[in-house]
């Protein structure tokens, strides 16, 4: 679902040029690059090492590029003067302050993350009370959903063996749903690519 | 919709690519004559400054978005067939980012 949202971003992207499709392009790549990395990490733990847990650095790995993914969902709402060709890489000069080293270095990005899909979700909203869009609603509801999945990802380090884990997995899938539903009704067959290269 | 305080009254910003799309739904739905549209008449319906939409407009020329008509003495602009597909891409997405309640 990331990777289609982030497929059609980039389609319109490329057809009009626009930045703040290019961030949310990153943003749905970035998203489903970190569930891709950490289903990887479960395969090799079922086929190859079989040790019963999947790699924490993997894990870790896979939580950190989905926290970029955030990053750019949830500041595409205050990021308005950037662009892709211009000064880009000056914009997230602020990567370093997720780069604090720490032996629990998780906890820490599964906190920014929920703290980027809180803001996110409610920016969301309130663009829905300013323009009345439906289909903000389930955008900001997919949002909320993947917060609270990933809130209890985090405590699921509390109660390690219970089920909180895979009740977490299951309320991001819940989530990626919703924001894929308003973007599945976006009609795309007439656009056609590279008409302005 | 963003507002911007400028002073007297609050208006609505519109970015780059608003403007765009502005300039070329003008050409395409509400062209003074068979000609095209004048520049003064793209300034007073875009509500663009005159230095401004020469720099856009000689853009959106050599991109192919519009065509522009010397002939009759006054330039005149109409959409091209590609700045029609360009503005139903700029619909389109223009709604997927309202969507994620962003503007394009």
């Amino acid at each position: 679902m990331g990777l289609a949202i982030g497929i059609m971003s980039l389609i319109g992207f490329r057809n009009t040029g626009s930045p703040t499709l290019f961030r949310l392009t990153i943003a749905f790549f970035s998203i489903s690059a970190g569930f891709f990395v950490i289903w990887a990490g479960y395969m090799v733990e079922d086929f190859i090492t079989k040790s019963g847990n999947i790699e924490r650095w993997i894990q870790t790995l896979g939580i950190v590029i989905q926290t970029i993914g955030y990053f750019f969902i949830a500041f595409s709402h205050s990021i308005k003067s950037f662009f892709p060709k211009s000064r880009y890489f000056r914009s997230v000069g602020i990567f370093p302050l997720f780069l604090v080293s720490s032996v629990q270095i998780e906890h820490i990005f599964r906190s920014i993350s929920f703290i980027l899909l809180a803001y996110g979700a409610i920016e969301t909203m309130l663009s829905y009370f300013e323009n009345k869009n439906k289909g903000a609603i389930s955008v900001a509801v997919g949002l909320a959903l993947l917060a609270l999945g990933e809130f209890l990802g985090w405590y699921s380090f509390v109660f390690p063996e219970s089920i909180l884990y895979s009740i977490s997995m299951t309320i991001k899938i819940g989530g990626l749903i919703a924001l894929f539903i308003p973007v599945s009704k976006i009609p795309l067959t007439k656009i056609k690519f590279d008409d302005l290269d | 919709m963003q507002l911007k305080y400028t002073g007297i009254i609050m208006t609505e910003y519109r970015t780059h690519m608003k403007i765009i799309g502005d300039i070329l739904a003008t050409t395409r739905d509400d062209l003074q004559d068979e000609d095209g549209a004048s520049v003064t008449y793209l300034i007073r319906k875009a509500n663009v400054s005159h230095s401004r939409i020469s720099r856009i407009l000689k853009t959106l020329v050599s991109q192919g978005l519009l065509e522009q008509d010397g002939t009759t003495g006054s330039n005149k602009y109409r959409i091209s067939q590609s700045g029609r597909e360009f503005l139903q891409a700029y619909y389109t997405f223009t709604s997927f980012a309202d969507n994620f309640g962003l503007t394009i």
